[in-house]
């Protein structure tokens, strides 16, 4: 048994809860005890960058209701909470007057003191560098054989390569990551890579750019079907805003070849470990990822006709 | 003929820096035709330092001063791909030689900015340029905010008010706000949404949303972060 503190974040706990669902579903299988983080709060969203160190406070607060648990290592899951949480951790521990200010400012809140670095972890990067490809191999029950899974890490897994985070710790290339790959592939997925594969989705004007965001999302679905997948495994529930719930934006932006269903690559793990759609919530995705896994299922022998 | 028609890499100057006349005399000579195209100079006798000063002594743009203007930022590029005029590169060269009219006159396109962190990861020289770019962002947004789409107020005012209120986000929430802030209600109540929405309160999430709760003592976070 392994035990780590998790932070779902925001999005989890409210319209992406299949990714968290997912996870919870998939850390049961490889015997993880996760123990949430109470009382947590929005970690900025990169929303507050531009108040400097105030930024800061927003992550530091979770790690140290995280630290207040008596916990040292978190796992996240939403790519956004992970870089905003090991942002901090990494500022806190190079530069001693941001630290101070963080102390001053958590002190200030009457929350509780931030009195070590914490470590933050993604969940990919737990999953594969922790528990090991091949313990995970080992309860893989339906072999996602025949199923052409594209692979999409987003932005912010492997970036900024100069800020020391755990997935540059566990070896991922910050260039051309390679970890979802690794771990689909141990699925037994016909992993398909392509060109978009951490092409930012314009997550961060979802709201404001609808034209840049929609273009930057067709891009990514058009780019991953033309290469032949069925379906794109997702890590970041900011990304599935886009490239699931706003499909019909990206498919106006550049056509029909950016209709393909989308979901988490956490879905896929728990899919494979022989779990039902329901219990998976695949039927939250609105790209039309039933579908798809109902007709994947339903063969004998596991897989899809050519296209 | 198009204006500047006779210069080569013509895409590479905008139009109001093209002087040409139907016919011109200079001097007494009669310069008509070919020789009649003239680019403005480029000389810049009096630069404005403000936009220089408010980003680098900011927390985020600190790091504005190691630029080589080597270009690797924007060769990287996520958004340069899509709108031509996007060029970090350009953006932090203008601040430097305090170009405070250029600036401006991209203010609409600076904050378009996705934040994906390509060029701080190709820099060579330890420029976070993301954060530069938000952090002229941040001086444009208090210079000149109403040269800037109303989509971005909307959208940043709609991000902080969520955010100070309940400490937590949620995007139906945020979609919402954002469209109600731009009097755009009507985009809520298209069929898609309406089929979402529908879909979204018959398994449940529609009440997480609604009620997704404060964090405890969510007040003094708040005041830390609003002062």
């Amino acid at each position: 048994m392994t035990k780590t503190a998790y932070f779902p974040g925001c999005s989890l706990k409210t319209i992406d809860r299949a990714y968290d669902v997912s996870t919870r579903v998939v850390a049961k299988d490889l015997d993880i005890a996760l123990v949430e983080v109470e009382d947590y709060s929005c970690c900025g969203a990169g929303e507050l960058k531009g108040d400097g160190l105030k930024s800061h406070f927003l992550p530091a607060r979770n790690l140290a209701h995280l630290i207040n648990q008596g916990e040292t290592s978190v796992m996240v899951s939403c790519n956004v909470c992970y870089h905003e949480l090991s942002r901090t951790a990494n500022a806190f521990d190079s530069n001693d007057s941001v630290q101070s200010a963080i102390q001053h400012m958590l002190q200030e809140a009457q929350e509780p003191p931030l009195a070590e670095k914490p470590s933050v972890r993604n969940t990919l990067e737990y999953l594969v560098h922790v528990i090991g490809l091949d313990t995970i191999a080992q309860h893989v029950k339906i072999p996602l054989s025949g199923l052409r899974v594209a692979p999409y890490y987003g932005c912010l897994y492997h970036r900024p390569g100069n800020m020391v985070s755990s997935v540059q710790i566990a070896g991922e290339d910050t260039e051309h990551p390679h970890f979802m790959h690794d771990l689909l592939r141990t699925l037994g997925a016909t992993v398909v890579s392509h060109p978009a594969e951490t092409t930012c989705c314009g997550g961060k004007n979802l709201l404001s750019d609808e034209r840049t965001s929609g273009r930057l999302t067709g891009r990514i679905l058009s780019q991953a079907k033309s290469s032949g997948a069925d379906i794109l495994a997702l890590m970041c529930p900011k990304c599935a805003g886009g490239l699931d719930a706003l499909q019909l934006r990206a498919i106006q932006a550049v056509g029909n070849q950016a209709q393909l269903p989308v979901v988490y690559y956490t879905q896929l793990i728990g899919l494979a470990f022989g779990h039902n759609l329901d219990e998976l919530l695949i039927g939250d995705m609105e790209s039309g990822a039933v579908k798809i896994i109902q007709q994947f299922l339903a063969r004998p022998v596991y897989s899809l006709p050519m296209r | 003929m198009a204006k500047g028609s006779g210069i080569i890499e013509r895409s590479l100057v905008s139009d109001d820096q093209i002087m040409e006349e139907e016919n011109l005399v200079m001097d007494g000579i009669d310069i008509s035709g070919r020789w009649n195209t003239m680019l403005k100079s480029r000389v810049h006798a009096q630069p404005k330092w403000e936009a220089w000063d408010t980003v680098r002594e900011s927390f985020i743009g600190s790091s504005i001063d190691n630029c080589i203007q080597c270009g690797m930022c924007t060769a990287g590029c996520t958004v340069a791909h899509e709108i031509s005029e996007f060029n970090p590169r350009q953006f932090i060269y203008w601040v430097r030689t305090g170009r405070r009219d250029e600036l401006i006159k991209q203010a609409d396109v600076i904050w378009r900015c996705v934040g994906c962190y390509i060029c701080t990861n190709h820099c060579p020289k330890g420029v976070n340029t993301a954060e530069v770019i938000e952090s002229i962002g941040q001086w444009l947004h208090h210079t000149v905010p109403d040269s800037m789409d109303p989509a971005y107020r909307a959208n940043h005012d709609t991000y902080r008010h969520q955010l100070l209120t309940y400490g937590r986000l949620s995007l139906p929430r945020l979609q919402a706000e954002f469209l109600n802030r731009l009097s755009r209600r009507q985009e809520l109540f298209t069929p898609e949404m309406r089929k979402t929405v529908w879909k979204m309160l018959r398994d449940g999430r529609g009440l997480r949303t609604l009620f997704i709760g404060r964090p405890r003592h969510w007040s003094r976070s708040r005041n830390v972060l609003a002062h």
